[in-house]
């Protein structure tokens, strides 16, 4: 379980606080739309939206059963697989998707980015607000943090705004030594504002829900998880600028 | 044994970190109206020039000959400190760098798309204008060219539009008279190595 349930999980939580939220899945394996839809492949997304000018975004935006909740999908690009080219090479096109979702009255716009900070990756993070980190618990995964802050240093060159919310630790297994002591290096390792209080445990809940095509917060016993997410989303409302009109937040990594 | 810290340098990886939560030093203006300066006494004729010699210039474009200036070429430092420290010390110098050899009282940097990254002079009328006529002297495969325009009496903005690591950048700066295109050529020069990441 990584950024991707993590992605679901968050917007549905702002969603049900409200908040008026849009989902965009900018992975280019489209695992957002494969987690809700069994359609998606069939929908004109995000990576299409970003191939062609023409298309208007309306034809984008897919509503839920809860109102305060609309997705975007992956979409069917050609050359999404690749990534769609080098960094700088979608950001006008990345600007103008997310002027369009400020304009249609999104209070937030949550983008499930792949993972890396190039190509596509690069220009959502090079245009967003604020950036989220959700980084597995486990030894591997943490080493590869200091790469990460060096781009996120780039990056911000490009887009001095950026607000770098911090990192979110998930499938942390408190049974398990290895995870639980790379939970607490890098807690150590950085600065105390840098790591988010709330952690994602690993949960069979997370499997059960992503194979029912729901958030784990629909499922009757998700109540526990509902509890985490909205731990998280309170974390994150009191990092971001409460006087922005719309909230263009990226999940890297 | 610690699972982290004997993998990387845990110093190094706080200073990262600690930069990324400090807020950006780069003021955000917002671009919100056309107006230009107060002192906008209209457009002097908008130029694009490049290292080529001139007579290449008048050769290959009919009509009336480019406005230029006769000027003596000012006599300039050969390049920015190359001591490298974070972006925006970088281009502090080379804000200073631009103040003295050129008499530039107003320097500021955009992104591609218009948006600020770098302006401790409050230029913010000058940035659309900027933004536009860097767009308007952009042609498709061609390298990037510079625009000059007079915004007012004794003062002329001017627009160069650099291809850096970090995309295109572009340069407004205000001076008394139009840079002569060798001057232009060693400010994108210097301009590429200043917004380049380090080595």
């Amino acid at each position: 379980m990584g950024k991707t349930t993590v992605s679901i999980n968050l917007a549905h939580a702002f969603a049900r606080a409200g908040v008026k939220t849009l989902l965009v899945d900018a992975d280019p394996q489209g695992s957002v739309g494969l987690s809700l839809t069994r359609q998606s492949r069939l929908l004109t997304g995000f990576y299409d939206y970003l191939e062609d000018p023409g298309i208007p975004m309306e034809r984008l935006i897919v509503p839920t059963r809860l109102e305060t909740f609309s997705l975007v999908t992956c979409g069917q690009a050609s050359d999404y697989e690749a990534g769609g080219g080098g960094m700088g090479a979608h950001l006008a096109r990345v600007r103008a998707f997310l002027r369009g979702v400020e304009a249609r009255g999104f209070d937030l716009c949550l983008l499930d980015t792949a993972a890396g900070l190039f190509g596509v990756t690069g220009d959502v993070i090079a245009s967003s607000d604020a950036v989220m980190i959700p980084q597995q618990a486990e030894p591997l995964g943490i080493r590869s943090v200091p790469k990460l802050l060096e781009g996120l240093n780039r990056l911000r060159v490009m887009n001095p705004r950026l607000n770098v919310l911090g990192v979110c630790l998930t499938m942390v297994q408190q049974d398990l030594a290895e995870s639980t002591e790379a939970a607490h290096a890098l807690r150590k390792l950085l600065p105390q504002d840098m790591v988010f209080q709330t952690q994602i445990p690993r949960d069979g809940l997370f499997v059960r829900a992503s194979a029912r095509g729901l958030p784990i917060g629909v499922l009757e016993e998700g109540y526990g998880a509902l509890a985490v997410f909205d731990s998280l989303r309170l974390e994150i409302d009191s990092k971001l600028d409460p006087h922005h009109p719309t909230h263009r937040a990226t999940h890297a990594l | 044994m610690d699972p982290i810290n004997p993998w990387l340098d845990p110093a190094e990886v706080r200073r990262l970190a600690e930069r990324l939560m400090k807020p950006s030093a780069a003021p955000m203006v917002p671009v919100s109206d056309a107006g230009f300066d107060e002192d906008f006494v209209g457009f002097a004729g908008v130029v694009t020039s490049s290292p080529a010699p001139p007579e290449m210039n008048e050769n290959a474009v009919a009509g009336p000959p480019p406005v230029r200036t006769p000027d003596p070429e000012p006599e300039i430092p050969p390049t920015v400190n190359p001591i490298r420290g974070p972006f925006l010390e970088r281009v502090s110098r080379f804000r200073d760098w631009m103040r003295n050899a050129f008499g530039a009282s107003g320097v500021f940097l955009l992104d591609r798309e218009g948006d600020v990254i770098f302006d401790e002079g409050g230029h913010g009328k000058l940035h659309l204008l900027a933004r536009s006529l860097a767009s308007a002297a952009r042609r498709p495969g061609a390298p990037s060219g510079n625009v000059h325009v007079k915004v007012g009496a004794g003062a002329t903005l001017e627009v160069i539009p650099v291809d850096t690591a970090y995309g295109c950048l572009i340069l407004g700066a205000v001076v008394s008279n139009p840079l002569q295109p060798s001057s232009i050529a060693q400010v994108m020069t210097s301009l590429a190595k200043v917004a380049s990441p380090p080595a």
